[in-house]
């Protein structure tokens, strides 16, 4: 009986140890290999935050999304480089934050590049320092790019 | 006459058009970093921030979407931003409004590099609290780069959680912010 119960205890230990050492060493999965939840165009996908702005967040936050537009400025974010879809008439914008392993493909990218970028997206937030609204994605890749 | 007056308010104008600089980037960084001796994860980045500098003020200002912090572990990341923790669903942005409390300090029209104190609110997970640091500026022809370094006290904020508790989680954070202005 008290074999029982230490070799109980020992299992329950050694799963339970398993379990912190599986989750602590979880990684997110390389973008490129993620396939898209949504394939959006990058005017209509702003125009849908820009409306309806509790529906879009509940729709697409933390979901894989892939945008095509074409590249309006591209901005340095410390070391690294984030690329940037505006709408021109209302200031509302797009931003996209490499992926580690593809942060040399965002300096390759020029405005006025036609892209398609995908990535996770973090939804959508108005700034009162801008005064419009922005839809923030983080670890991107770029799909394609077309001059 | 008229004309005389035309160019009197033309060039008032204009002098208060180049004496209101102000700077914005949306490619602002912020890191922190909660990491503790047992636990190595709780620290992210996010590259998205919204930041602008009023070099004739001074005034400062920081907007970051809490969802885009990124973290290598996405257990950690649902964390975050989970009811327990951010609660980022409810509180959606982080951000600070401050100024340069002594412009004397620094001269954007001159390169090099300047020590200078800020001082403003920062609001995190709805509540706001008066936060003073010490921030570098650098001046490069037109490149204009700041940066600071600071702790805060989540309890302040009323940031809880069991990682808390159980020292998975610093109780003081560091928080890294750097903005480059073109």
């Amino acid at each position: 009986m008290r074999k029982k119960v230490m070799i109980t205890l020992f299992v329950l230990l050694a799963l339970g140890i398993g379990g912190i050492v599986y989750v602590f060493n979880l990684k997110y999965a390389d973008s490129k290999e993620e396939a898209a939840d949504f394939t959006v165009n990058a005017t209509t996908f702003i125009n849908e935050f820009a409306t309806e702005n509790t529906l879009a967040n509940k729709k697409y936050t933390e979901k894989i999304v892939a945008v095509s537009g074409r590249v309006s400025s591209t901005e340095q974010a410390d070391t690294t480089v984030n690329i940037k879809i505006e709408d021109s008439l209302t200031g509302n914008y797009i931003i996209f934050a490499f992926q580690n392993q593809y942060l040399k493909e965002a300096k390759q990218i020029n405005e006025g590049d036609s892209v398609i970028v995908k990535g996770s997206c973090s939804g959508g937030i108005y700034s009162e320092i801008l005064e419009s609204a922005s839809v923030s994605f983080k670890r991107c890749t770029l799909m394609e790019k077309f001059k | 006459m008229k004309k005389t007056a035309f160019l009197f308010v033309l060039s008032l104008v204009t002098c208060f058009a180049f004496a209101q600089k102000k700077l914005v980037t949306t490619s602002a960084t912020i890191s922190f970093d909660a990491t503790t001796a047992i636990d190595a994860l709780p620290k992210a980045t996010n590259k998205t921030v919204i930041a602008s500098l009023d070099t004739k003020t001074g005034d400062i200002a920081f907007e970051a979407a809490i969802k885009n912090f990124a973290f290598s572990n996405p257990k950690i990341q649902e964390h975050f931003n989970g009811e327990g923790w951010m609660n980022s669903d409810k509180f959606t942005t982080a951000t600070f409004k401050g100024k340069i409390t002594d412009l004397t300090k620094v001269n954007f029209k001159k390169n090099g590099s300047y020590s200078v104190p800020v001082s403003g609110t920062l609001m995190i997970h709805g509540e706001s609290n008066p936060v003073t640091s010490t921030a570098t500026i650098v001046v490069n022809g037109k490149k204009i780069s700041t940066s600071s370094n600071f702790s805060i006290a989540l309890e302040d904020y009323k940031v809880k959680g069991g990682a808390i508790g159980a020292g998975k989680v610093a109780k003081n954070p560091t928080i890294t912010v750097q903005a480059d202005f073109n």
